[in-house]
């Protein structure tokens, strides 16, 4: 499986802690009916290490993040999350669907921000980020609010708090979803196209947070378009097509030299649109 | 000529009627709304185990009219040990009749609720359960306030039916009272007044919620993103 360990930046090698991987997929596939959107897939993130995936829309990166998340279950292979198998368990030497809190406890080190940023609209930024402060992990409201607020002013937004999400830009909401997500305190964060719902004037806000968090040695998993972003910030980049990973390495190795003929015309194809 | 006197005469029996049409409507409609609820949130957690029972309950209750389910359970009641006091008959007949419509109207307020939105509850750990109390039924009430207004409304009009199995309700003793005097006009009309104030008494509540919700919460549920199409 291809690694970053060619990667030459200072950043990037001190966030390689290589230890135990905190989510490892092996060979996971996962079909919708005759259609196969995964095949074969091997994925593994390291502490502090953040790997961004890029490929053409239909490609299955965003399934393969819904797996690793089991938000979609996969249908073949393993996904294991701090060393603890996501989604399934063994009963009589066959594998079945774990119950949904089992599944929970295990899913508990990820965060997830979502494409379209899912806050609840009739809770204010500051509800969303603390309600599940209060609910899961038994904080009175006064508590789950201080911290709450704390998360709101880490992301830039601590004056919008008691905005309900209506009355938020589309980075702010990002923004208020990525507190949300932090304020469980997770150890790997999961990002489906952060910014791909995004005006592209707001798009700087959130992968400004983003970058922040990175920078603070955060583990994430970005499914992305934003190129640029994922040559500055990823030690990483996973190339995906047709369900499978086409190829996977270090930003400069992968955008300079891409070896594969389908990421050197994806490559092309962006670069086309971006610079003309 | 309009005769108002025989109006005042008749006066405690329609009362009476009202009352009874009152707190008949009032059980009737609680039930309706709460084993509805019930019936809707057992849909929606295990479409599996209660999808199936629920639907055929649903079209049972859309499919056949009040009247025959009021017949069956009072005077069908009987037949297999249960003995029903026609007001509890009534209660029931509207409470079950109407939990089939409120279920579907309860549906439809939950299948609005953006998927993504539970998505990420259950990635912050948040458990369905949790997720139904603070996410789903607070959006789902503010969506449901009109189409279940409405609801409530038919369901008291269609209560004058249960005046057909022996209540006192309003229409049974506007009868009783049209049966003695050989007055049509004057105690159907005051009764049609009856209900038009008790229906916009409920209306009124209703709009009332409205405005209190939206005060509260913003106008739309969906977000702007969330009818957009994923890429990957």
């Amino acid at each position: 499986m291809p690694t970053a360990d060619t990667t030459t930046t200072p950043t990037a090698a001190t966030r390689r802690t290589r230890g135990e991987a905190i989510v490892e997929a092996r060979g996971i596939g996962k079909s919708f009916g005759e259609l196969e959107v995964l095949s074969d897939i091997d994925f593994r993130l390291a502490p502090s290490e953040v790997v961004c995936v890029i490929g053409p829309s239909g490609s299955g990166k965003s399934t393969l993040l819904r797996c690793l998340a089991f938000l979609e279950p996969y249908d073949h292979g393993s996904v294991h999350i701090d060393g603890q198998l996501l989604g399934y368990e063994e009963r009589g030497g066959m594998r079945v669907r774990a119950r949904e809190s089992r599944i929970d406890a295990v899913r508990a080190p990820v965060g997830m921000v979502f494409q379209h940023f899912h806050l609840w609209p009739h809770r204010t930024a500051l509800e969303n980020v603390s309600e599940a402060l209060r609910l899961v992990n038994g904080l009175s409201r006064r508590d789950a609010e201080a911290e709450g607020m704390a998360m709101l002013e880490r992301v830039g937004l601590a004056e919008r708090a008691g905005h309900f999400p209506e009355s938020l830009s589309g980075g702010q909401k990002q923004r208020v979803a990525i507190a949300r997500a932090l304020a469980m305190q997770p150890r790997v964060m999961f990002f489906d196209e952060p910014t791909s719902a995004l005006d592209p004037e707001l798009v700087g806000e959130v992968l400004d947070v983003m970058k922040q968090l990175a920078h603070d040695g955060m583990t994430m998993a970005i499914v992305t378009h934003e190129m640029g972003f994922a040559a500055k910030v990823a030690d990483r980049v996973v190339f995906m097509d047709q369900g499978r990973i086409v190829e996977s390495g270090p930003p400069e190795t992968l955008f300079r030299t891409p070896r594969s003929e389908r990421l050197q015309q994806f490559l092309n194809t962006w670069r086309e649109r971006h610079i003309d | 000529m309009f005769d108002l006197a025989l109006l005042w005469e008749t006066r405690e029996l329609i009362l009476q009627g009202l009352w009874n049409t009152v707190w008949i409507c009032f059980l009737g409609c609680l039930v309706a709304l709460s084993l509805g609820l019930v019936l809707a949130a057992l849909r929606l957690s295990s479409p599996r185990l209660f999808g199936y029972p629920v639907a055929c309950y649903v079209e049972l209750c859309r499919g056949t009219p009040l009247l025959v389910l009021l017949f069956l359970l009072y005077y069908g009641g009987p037949g297999i040990g249960l003995r029903l006091d026609a007001e509890i008959a009534g209660v029931t007949g509207i409470g079950l009749y109407g939990a089939g419509y409120f279920a579907e109207i309860y549906r439809g307020g939950f299948k609005s609720i953006p998927k993504g939105q539970l998505e990420a509850a259950r990635m912050l750990g948040i458990s369905p359960w949790h997720a139904l109390i603070r996410i789903q039924i607070p959006q789902m009430l503010r969506l449901i306030v009109p189409p279940g207004t409405n609801q409530l409304i038919i369901l008291v009009k269609e209560s004058a039916l249960i005046s057909i199995i022996s209540v006192d309700d309003l229409t049974k003793n506007a009868t009783t009272i049209v049966n003695q005097t050989f007055n049509v006009i004057e105690p159907y009309l005051a009764v049609a007044l009856l209900y038009w104030m008790i229906i916009e008494l409920i209306a009124r509540g209703g709009y009332a919620l409205e405005k209190r919700l939206a005060n509260r919460q913003p106008r739309h549920v969906a977000q702007p993103g969330d009818t957009a199409h994923a890429h990957g």
